[in-house]
């Protein structure tokens, strides 16, 4: 009962973060309702019992990146006279929900199929620290290491395209 | 739910919620009284109720008093109130509940059950605290950037850069941690310091990991934007930085933020390396199956040492220049007879002790109160260290901040990883 109100809660604020997001016209708002997201996210894999990922959703995303993102936002100082004038706003919306209702309604289709399963709560070191670790060393090594390698590049490219900016001035 | 259960459950939350409250005024205390010593004065000693000082700790409630009573101004060209309102709480809150993991005494078992001594009690550990090390700054960078105010955006970049590339030395730092202990359990990791590294020294992670432990300190001290690392204030060039626009009790919420803040790294600092709540060469068992001879030897300590206190009280509190019928004798009288009083009640408790049942539920209950004075004590003392340092270090200039952050911290700290894991593969 707890958990299911608990459910609902996070559910109806990550929704209504992205929505946030994707409406208010100040970045910084923006911003701040997809920290909300991210936390409630969080809060939802958490009751999942995945407690590592909902430790990580919070350090990495909520905390790491929304951080330098709002950092990145209050470096620019956006004032309300640099945003752009957006006419036909609400048609462009208009238009998305038209798009998007067919496919969330199949969505909602798909759930409602599922036979009802009853929730169990699974053992109490699912999710932990350590069976993350096994799996992810054990049976997933190789696409771990390659994910790896993809963010080694993606570092190594960002300081190189930094330091080309600089010799080219 | 049996009624003991509640119980444990609400005086853990509330340990956990009213323990760092009830520090800010003995940090603010020890600050100002520190700095007073250090710089070789006497601090404020003069605020007083019908006489009584407490040391100057009554100057902490006229301070709560006129931050209460003053006027709490938003400026007109805050645009965004919102979030000018929300970031003294994050920084508050998000502090506060940094603590919650952290345990306080080994695991209580009474009646077969056994109670994990933390205000949630989550096995996260240091990951917990990570995170909300890190929604810190969001508080920091919403005060800075909602102040409008060009010294309130400059000291805002300036720490949640600051904030931003410290954490990774620090999480650097407990990697090499989490390969010798081998969990992330804040509680397992104080048991682990429970025991005897060659028999008699204890493995502290001080002395077990040096590095690490000279590394995240040092982190720390730039995580709570303490001196020197306080350049998000640095009240000679920012005026004050993030909260130069704030007033009354929203700046009291940040000032105390701050605070709550020290309280829960020292508890990180002193559960990581110096043993938690682990009573050095007494570890849990040991206490619980030596009960009464630890009470016994408590019994004679206490009135010893209240005996040199007291005396120290004695000398020290009275005016320096004769007058009739000293107030400040008075007040010494009036603090001593109180301080008698306690040591009076703590031996009739210590009594009880020796003739209850050994190894029964008041051992247990005792060894969890002394380890909880034991955990307050290391505390205090990290906080002062905290003080120390803020009362003898010049500010970092800003380059150097960032040059030490990333090119001494970070290489020291990835060397420390592959030397510790180098060891422990060796080893094991």
């Amino acid at each position: 009962m707890f958990a299911e109100a608990l459910f609902f809660g996070f559910a109806v604020l990550s929704v209504l973060g992205a929505i946030g997001l994707v409406l208010f016209r100040h970045p910084m708002n923006g911003a701040m309702s997809l920290v909300v997201t991210m936390i409630s996210l969080a809060g939802l894999y958490a009751l999942l019992s995945a407690k590592l990922i909902f430790a990580l959703q919070l350090i990495v995303y909520a905390g790491a990146i929304m951080s330098l993102v709002l950092f990145i936002i209050m470096f620019l100082n956006i004032q309300d006279s640099d945003l752009p004038t957006e006419k036909g706003r609400w048609l462009y919306q208009l238009g998305g929900i038209i798009v998007i209702l067919p496919i969330a309604s199949f969505l909602i289709k798909i759930v409602k199929s599922i036979p009802g399963s009853e929730a169990t709560i699974v053992g109490s070191g699912f999710g932990g620290v350590k069976e993350v670790g096994l799996v992810l060393f054990q049976d997933w090594l190789l696409p771990f290491e390659i994910v790896s390698i993809l963010l080694l590049v993606a570092l190594v490219g960002a300081v190189v395209l930094a330091g080309k900016r600089r010799m080219g001035k | 739910m049996s009624l003991l259960d509640i119980f444990m459950f609400v005086a853990r939350v509330a340990f956990a919620a009213f323990v760092p409250l009830c520090f800010i005024a003995v940090c603010v205390w020890m600050e100002r009284r520190g700095a007073g010593y250090f710089q070789d004065r006497s601090g404020p000693n003069r605020a007083h109720i019908f006489g009584f000082r407490a040391a100057g700790l009554v100057q902490n409630l006229a301070d709560a008093a006129k931050l209460f009573f003053k006027e709490d101004v938003i400026s007109g060209h805050i645009e965004h109130k919102f979030y000018f309102v929300l970031a003294p709480v994050i920084v508050f809150f998000t502090a506060l509940v940094s603590f919650a993991v952290v345990p306080f005494a080994d695991t209580l078992v009474l009646g077969g059950k056994s109670y994990i001594m933390q205000g949630i009690p989550l096995d996260l550990g240091i990951l917990w605290f990570l995170s909300f090390v890190g929604f810190g700054v969001y508080g920091i960078i919403l005060a800075g950037w909602s102040s409008t105010n060009k010294f309130g955006v400059l000291g805002a970049l300036r720490s949640a850069a600051q904030v931003i590339s410290y954490e990774i030395p620090m999480g650097l730092a407990i990697v090499s941690l989490l390969v010798v202990y081998g969990t992330v359990n804040l509680n397992e990791i104080a048991q682990f310091q429970g025991k005897l590294l060659f028999g008699f020294i204890p493995m502290w992670g001080a002395v077990l990991q040096p590095l690490a432990m000279v590394i995240f300190i040092i982190a720390a001290f730039a995580e709570t934007n303490r001196t020197p690392f306080d350049l998000a204030e640095g009240e000679s060039e920012l005026v004050a930085g993030f909260h130069v626009e704030y007033s009354a009790m929203k700046f009291a919420i940040f000032f105390m933020g701050e605070y709550v803040a020290m309280f829960a790294s020292s508890a990180m600092i002193v559960t990581l390396f110096f043993g938690g709540y682990q009573i050095p060469f007494l570890s849990t068992a040991t206490l619980i199956s030596q009960a009464k001879p630890v009470a016994f030897l408590l019994m004679v300590i206490i009135p010893v040492v209240m005996y040199f206190f007291t005396g120290w009280v004695r000398r020290s509190n009275v005016s320096h220049y004769p007058r009739e019928n000293d107030p400040r004798v008075f007040e010494a009288t009036v603090y001593i007879k109180c301080f008698w009083g306690l040591v009076i009640i703590l031996e009739v408790l210590l009594l009880a002790i020796l003739f209850s049942t050994s190894g029964g539920a008041t051992a247990h209950i005792f060894v969890v109160l002394l380890q909880v004075c034991t955990f307050l004590l290391k505390i205090t003392m990290m906080i002062f260290v905290y003080i120390w340092v803020r009362w003898t270090l010049p500010r970092f200039r800003y380059d150097q901040l960032q040059k030490l952050g990333w090119q001494m911290l970070l290489p020291l700290a990835l060397l420390n990883i592959f030397i510790t894991s180098a060891f422990v593969v060796a080893l094991s």
